[in-house]
């Protein structure tokens, strides 16, 4: 990607690292606009996405490739008669250079990390801004993404969700045995697709059950 | 005919698309494709026959993914069976056809990541790959094809797999995202060089993208490659209608571009994902009649990293020369600690100031060198692009290095003994690199340039020996010093130039040994470089932070047309006039004082620096850290916990109290002071997590408030973690977890270490972690962040 073509979100790169947007200092202000542009430079965004048939009763979910029970997916997953299962990745070059600076120089690792991860979002929310258009165009409607890990979606369905969607030969992601992805920042989900609309606010962070968790929203 | 012999005499195909046809049958998302060898024999059968009938001459059999980490014990399916019946299956196609082909076992990417990016080890891969290989050789395959790989590391872990189990023909075929890279991050030019280091016979790209987008990498792949070049790309580039994948050009159209590459010199054509029967018959048809164009030696002399191949022989190439213990207290004492740490600024430092590759040295009498080396090699290649020269007198050290080396790196050294050739030239063979040839034999260095000269014609007689070619080779034409023998010089600057007008070679030089035991070493040193490069030198060991050293190669660069507009002569020196002269008020008595606490309360490194040489100057260093350096920590630490500072602040601070400290810490070595530990702490990311980021702020905390951390890393097993405890009496232990998943090998980690070392207090911390989660496992205390571990630090040692 080219140096200055990405349109950041400073908030939320401020907010993963805990700092109030109005008292950020010079210092770390500068180390954000080093991060920005040596990510841009790193950063490989890929997504795939695949469209699965759905049925669900009560928390049973049933999406062929995959069977798991949840009472938080389900619940976002109301009125869906199909399902986008969604992957995308900043790439290896995101590690590579986290890597780096993890040795190297901690504090700006650790907005770095911040950074990528605001950029991974804004990748995964225009991705599916885009498929959303999309569906809409044929009278369908998609839900607010979902990802395994969320409520008590089971990570374990990564085990399923990631050859379902050829991920690591598509855009080079893969699974730990203790089900983390890597490249580190990638991201999986679920959305649901209906015909019906609806105003479904619950979206990822409020969900979650950690309620002390520092970066929640 | 093998199939070598009949790639000389026409364009050959392969096949396309397996696992898009399975779909069609009905292989469902995430079902293994593997499986249905054994389970849809006939429908595997078929698609091979098609593309045979299409104009295949190599079918890839079913293989493609299927290893041990798929086929493992529990599986309702054999590794060993899976790869039989898709070889059987193949052959099966191939009689019914009643044609000339040849049958691959397919090998892809482990889909695991290797470490340290991921968690899968190189020799792991290597064994993964040799299991699947030895298999598939015991079956019958003709050859191995190793493709769709987007890491060099993974690939070398599969190539050297391949050599190390057969002697079958190895084709290798990359892949490229749309910026012309691997996901790794390297170019064609880098994969080429890897891989023509390894001796494969094939090499190429497929799956990624569509031919067009192929096109101009393939021209990268084509001006630098001396190996038969293949290529099997998608049906064009995918996108999603209905659900369903389709490509953006028809099989007319990607039929139409692949005659072009072949008719720009691809020697092997074929398809990927999306492709059918119906473009390889499409291609064969158009590329059948095509003269092939001969694959020329391009004769480069060439090294890569995971990043980058440094071209040798064009423009002048710096080695820098500072990885290297010798004459340094302070990096001898680095080795000893594993402070890696230091060793990689000294690489990163280097890079700053425009070294090209680094040299790597570690030997020192003490240590296992072979151990060290392969340790930092692996630090180095994971922080830093450019590419390594490794450099030790031990070979069993050298083939350690080359064999975990992710690229192919210059080998420093080999000369003109039969026992050095002997012992070098075959690791050159198996694993590539560039080998650097010093002029010296059994009778010593000879004092004539003639004599020097004929070494190296030995030398390459030898390596030709062995398969290795001229370009392989840089002659060491070694300088004596000038102050002992007057005429060291001027032989060293003949002998050069005779290598480069005589025998067509390339040369290096340790460039600095010219001045030994003269005063004010640069003004030689940089006259010296000068008129080496005159004298054709290639390559320069030399120290890129010497300011003499980068004039001459900047000026020479300039003077000899190299560099085009003066761009980089202008670069380096350009902006200097307005830069120079920044201080930062780091004045005597109380104003330095200020700013040091300063300094560090804001996270200026080098500030903090500056003030601290200065105070150093008439202060004693225990007065400095205890009055003003604790204070300022005190005071960032107080501001992170109330929440006025945070986390980016504190360790900018952090980075800036540790500057100070290692400048201290040299002058208190050098006056035999010693700073008392406040007492040792063991660090650990627990077992199955690989994320150490909140550990490591632990550490650098820790460190700044006095104590000793024994980092044992990421992904710790919980038996060295307690075994460490026990053998140290350490009496605080730090376990992070990031991941729920990796929550149980905390517990698993605290329960052993109470019943092994029952002293021992243990805090836990990390993104996952709570109260409660930290108080069901039985920690001794929970970290909700980094200054909450160095207060119970200060709680058990205070």
């Amino acid at each position: 990607m080219e140096a200055g073509t990405w349109s950041w979100n400073d908030r939320e790169i401020l907010r993963y690292l805990g700092c109030k947007t109005a008292d950020t200092p010079e210092t770390v202000r500068t180390l954000i606009e080093e991060c920005k542009t040596e990510l841009e430079q790193s950063a490989a965004p890929k997504a795939v996405w695949r469209e699965f048939p759905l049925t669900v009763q009560g928390q049973e979910i049933d999406m062929g490739c995959l069977k798991t029970s949840s009472r938080h997916l389900s619940r976002n997953l109301r009125d869906c008669d199909r399902i986008l299962l969604f992957g995308a990745t900043l790439g290896a070059g995101v590690d590579i250079l986290l890597g780096r600076y993890e040795k190297l120089q901690l504090s700006k690792a650790v907005v770095l990390q911040a950074s990528a991860v605001a950029m991974l979002e804004t990748y995964c929310d225009e991705t599916i801004k885009q498929l959303k258009e999309e569906y809409l165009a044929e009278g369908a409607y998609l839900r607010p993404r979902f990802s395994p890990g969320y409520g008590d979606f089971s990570l374990e369905c990564q085990r399923m969700i990631v050859p379902a969607l050829d991920l690591n030969r598509r855009i080079g992601v893969t699974l730990t045995d203790a089900l983390l992805m890597l490249p580190s920042k990638s991201v999986t989900a679920a959305v649901g697709i209906s015909q019906v609309p609806a105003d479904c606010r619950v979206e990822g962070c409020e969900v979650c059950g950690k309620r002390d968790c520092l970066y929640r929203r | 005919m093998s199939i070598l012999q009949e790639l000389k005499e026409r364009i050959l195909f392969c096949d396309g698309g397996m696992g898009s046809l399975l779909q069609a049958a009905g292989l469902k998302a995430g079902e293994l494709p593997g499986t249905w060898n054994i389970c849809r024999p006939e429908v595997v059968v078929q698609i091979h026959k098609e593309y045979l009938d299409a104009g295949a001459d190599i079918v890839t059999a079913n293989t493609f993914g299927v290893d041990r980490l798929k086929y493992h014990e529990a599986s309702e399916y054999k590794l060993d069976a899976v790869i039989a019946a898709a070889i059987k299956n193949a052959r099966e196609a191939v009689a019914q056809s009643g044609k000339k082909a040849w049958v691959a076992l397919d090998l892809g990417p482990t889909g695991k990541l290797l470490k340290p990016l991921g968690d899968l080890g190189f020799e792991e891969a290597v064994a993964l790959y040799k299991e699947v290989i030895q298999i598939g050789v015991r079956e019958g395959a003709d050859l191995i094809l190793i493709e769709t790989m987007s890491d060099s590391y993974e690939t070398k872990a599969a190539v050297l797999a391949a050599k190390e189990s057969c002697s079958l023909p190895i084709f290798v075929t990359v892949t490229f995202d749309e910026r012309g890279k691997l996901l790794t991050g390297g170019t064609p030019a880098s994969i080429v060089a890897m891989l023509e280091g390894l001796g494969v016979d094939v090499l190429g790209i497929n799956c990624g993208l569509g031919p067009a987008q192929m096109k101009e990498i393939l021209k990268e792949m084509l001006a630098v490659s001396s190996t038969p070049i293949m290529v099997n790309s998608n049906a064009g580039l995918p996108r999603s209608k209905q659900g369903q994948t389709v490509y953006d050009i028809d099989a007319d159209q990607f039929a139409e571009i692949m005659e072009k590459m072949a008719v720009m010199g691809v020697r092997i054509v074929g398809g990927c994902c999306g492709t059918t029967p119906e473009h390889i018959s499409k291609v064969a048809s158009r590329c059948r009649h095509l003269t092939p164009v001969p694959v020329t030696a391009k004769k480069r002399t060439v090294i890569s990293s995971f990043a980058q191949a440094v071209e040798i022989g064009k423009s002048p190439v710096i080695i820098g020369e500072r990885i290297n213990p010798t004459g340094k207290s302070r990096f001898k004492q680095a080795l000893r600690e594993h402070n890696l740490e230091y060793i990689l600024q000294e690489g990163v430092t280097q890079q700053d100031h425009g070294a090209h590759v680094l040299d790597v040295n570690v030997g020192l009498p003490e240590i296992d060198e072979a151990a060290m080396l392969e340790e930092v090699v692996k630090e180095l290649q994971s922080v830093i692009d450019l590419p390594l020269q490794l450099d030790t007198a031990d070979s069993a050290a050298m083939e350690r290095a080359m064999r975990i080396y992710n690229g192919k790196p210059l080998i420093n050294s080999v000369n003109g003994k039969e026992e050095s050739m002997k012992a070098i030239f075959p690791l050159v063979k198996k694993y590539g690199g560039v080998a650097v040839a010093l002029c010296l034999d059994e009778h010593g260095i000879p004092e004539t340039a003639q004599g020097r000269i004929e070494i190296a014609e030995k030398i390459y007689q030898n390596a030709a020996e062995y398969g290795i070619g001229p370009e392989n080779i840089l002659i060491d034409a070694l300088c004596l010093t000038v102050s002992s023998d007057s005429k060291g010089a001027v032989t060293t600057l003949e002998t050069l130039r005779r290598v480069r007008d005589e025998l067509g070679g390339k040369t290096i030089l340790g460039v600095s040994n010219i001045s030994f035991g003269l005063p004010k070493r640069e003004i030689i040193n940089g006259a010296f470089f000068t008129m080496a490069m005159q004298n054709g030198l290639s390559a320069a060991i030399i120290n890129p932070n010497s300011e003499a050293m980068m004039n001459a190669y900047y000026s020479f660069r300039a003077l000899m047309d190299l560099d085009p507009q003066c761009g980089d002569y202008i670069g380096a020196y350009g902006g200097q006039g307005a830069a120079a002269g920044t201080g930062n008020g780091a004045g005597a008595g109380q104003g330095a004082a200020l700013s040091l606490a300063v300094s560090i309360e804001k996270g200026l490194r080098e500030q903090a620096a500056a003030a601290v040489t200065e105070q150093l100057k008439d202060r004693n260093p225990l007065e400095i850290i205890n009055s003003q350096m604790i204070p300022a920590l005190d005071r960032v630490g107080k501001g992170f916990e109330k929440g006025t500072l945070f986390l980016p602040q504190l360790l900018m601070s952090a980075e800036a109290a540790k500057a100070a400290f290692e400048i201290i810490k040299v002058r208190m070595d050098e006056s035999g002071v010693k700073q008392e530990k406040k007492g040792t702490v063991i660090l650990a990311t627990v077992k199955g997590d690989i994320h150490d980021i909140g550990k490591n702020i632990v550490k650098v905390l820790l460190e700044n408030y006095g104590y000793q951390v024994l980092d044992l890393g990421k992904d710790v097993p919980p038996e060295q973690i307690a075994e460490t405890a026990v053998k140290q009496q350490v009496k605080l232990v730090g376990l992070s977890a990031l991941m729920t998943t990796t929550v149980p090998s905390m517990e698993e980690t605290i329960r052993l270490l109470r019943a092994s070392a029952p002293w021992a207090k243990v805090m836990v911390g990390g993104a996952v972690l709570t109260q409660d989660y930290a108080d069901s496992m039985g920690a001794d205390r929970y970290c909700r962040d980094a200054m909450a571990s160095v207060n119970y630090a200060e709680e058990v040692f205070g």
